[in-house]
């Protein structure tokens, strides 16, 4: 299955006979919810109270629609028009259907009634932007922020200007801006490799925010899910309140490494220890067997014979 | 485009020093009434830039002068003042700027609205 990323651009690809094709298709929306249910869970917002929610690549709507569902409201940005087009008409219609009861709306799952808050008319609002770009609101305009699917599209460019770390860069210090403190983000997206992982998370925590990658079924190519939970370290809050006071420019910030773990990390293979001439040295033997040791096979005890020369060749 | 989400936007072209807050310049807009939620409002009354609010309602009015006429500054104890949480609630929520745009108040830059999707895409030298 090829990647829509590798065709072009996003807005692009999501031209209008695809935007209809993707809203329309009952898989895809029930994919969706489950993502949006799942990001929502992962944000631990407080149902209670509303919140603003801001949704990057909101694409047709869907993951607005469970926000409100949940009695948030929400901004939504994508980058294709046509998509946005379509985010309109669902939510128009959604307003339409709030005054019948009788509604076969596609919207009114059975497993997704217990959730709905009263139906009302959308309080989401749309917005046509380029995430790579930075987002173009004041500080702390949002309580969270959520993103499905979208993120990944800014690991590949689409002109000599677009360079996928400085995009990267650009939208997660922007959105660092954005979110008001003790908000929290999670961004699910498709990675191609788990160099782009890496490479989104790195570009994440090198502006500050805290927080790693949740996996859902790591163990299946085609469930895999991965999200992206960002928070701030309440430490580094008191850390770079602590330096501006000491006059120092936000500049000169702790750089926060990235920690990267887990089962994919490659283990710590040292190279063999070889003598110039490329002959098998005892230190090599020894090392070799260690290694095969930890694999789990059968070796036999070093002993003083280990790595002896022998009188006569095999 | 609803005024909740012009109190928020700016502009973050390149260089600019304040792109808040952004002009609007009305081409047609559109009432969509809803029921008035009260604790929603209040809820985001304390994070909302009230002089924005203020001067957006008053651009708008030049285009459509049906629209209510809100306080210079907001009163104090504002959740006993039912007409102005239900005025707010509708500025706020169910006033839709359809077509127009938003200006920079700073470089004037115009940032189009249409079908009531504003436009902030940035051109290749403005990142």
């Amino acid at each position: 299955m090829s990647r829509p990323e590798l065709t072009g651009p996003a807005a692009h690809f999501y031209n209008e006979k695809e935007a209809r094709k993707y809203d329309s298709s009952s898989r895809m929306v029930g994919v969706q919810r489950e993502i949006t249910e799942r990001a929502i869970e992962l944000l631990r917002l407080d149902h209670s109270q509303p919140a603003y929610v801001l949704d990057i690549g909101c694409g047709s709507g869907l993951s607005g629609q469970v926000l409100e569902e949940k009695g948030h409201f929400w901004l939504g940005c994508d980058v294709s028009r046509d998509m946005l087009l379509v985010a309109q008409e669902r939510m128009h219609n959604q307003a339409e259907n709030d005054d019948d009861d009788d509604d076969d709306d596609e919207s009114m799952d059975g497993d997704s009634n217990h959730n709905i808050k009263k139906q009302r008319k959308s309080t989401g609002d749309l917005m046509h932007h380029d995430m790579g770009t930075g987002l173009p609101f004041r500080p702390a305009t949002f309580d969270a922020c959520i993103s499905i699917s979208a993120l990944q599209w800014l690991c590949y460019s689409n002109s000599a200007q677009q360079n996928p770390r400085r995009r990267l860069t650009r939208f997660f210090s922007s959105l660092y801006t954005v979110l008001k403190r003790g908000g929290r983000a999670v961004l699910q997206f498709y990675p191609e490799t788990a160099e782009q992982a890496v490479l989104i998370t790195e570009c994440a925590t090198r502006v500050g925010f805290a927080g790693g990658v949740v996996v859902d079924y790591p163990n299946s190519a085609k469930a895999k899910k991965h999200y992206l939970v960002l928070s701030f370290d309440r430490n580094s809050e008191q850390k770079r309140k602590a330096a501006l006071k000491d006059g120092l420019s936000s500049a000169a910030e702790e750089q926060q490494s990235v920690l990267v773990t887990g089962a994919s990390r490659e283990g710590t293979k040292k190279a063999p220890i070889r003598k110039k001439k490329g002959v098998k040295t005892k230190e090599w033997i020894v090392h070799k067997k260690e290694t095969q040791r930890k694999k789990g096979k059968a070796v036999r005890p070093d002993t003083k014979y280990t790595a002896r020369r022998r009188p006569t060749k095999f | 485009m609803r005024l909740l989400t012009h109190n928020y936007l700016q502009s973050n072209v390149k260089g600019t020093e304040e792109g808040y807050p952004l002009g609007i310049v009305p081409e047609t807009v559109e009432i969509e009434k809803s029921p008035v939620d009260r604790e929603l409002l209040l809820s985001i009354l304390p994070k909302l830039n009230y002089d924005a609010v203020h001067q957006a309602v008053a651009q708008l009015r030049l285009h459509c002068s049906t629209l209510p006429k809100l306080p210079s500054t907001l009163p104090e104890n504002i959740s006993n003042d039912e007409n102005l949480v239900n005025d707010l609630y509708f500025v706020l929520f169910d006033v839709h700027v359809k077509n127009g745009c938003l200006v920079c108040p700073a470089t004037q830059r115009k940032f189009p609205i249409k079908d009531g999707i504003p436009n902030m895409i940035l051109h290749e030298d403005e990142i």
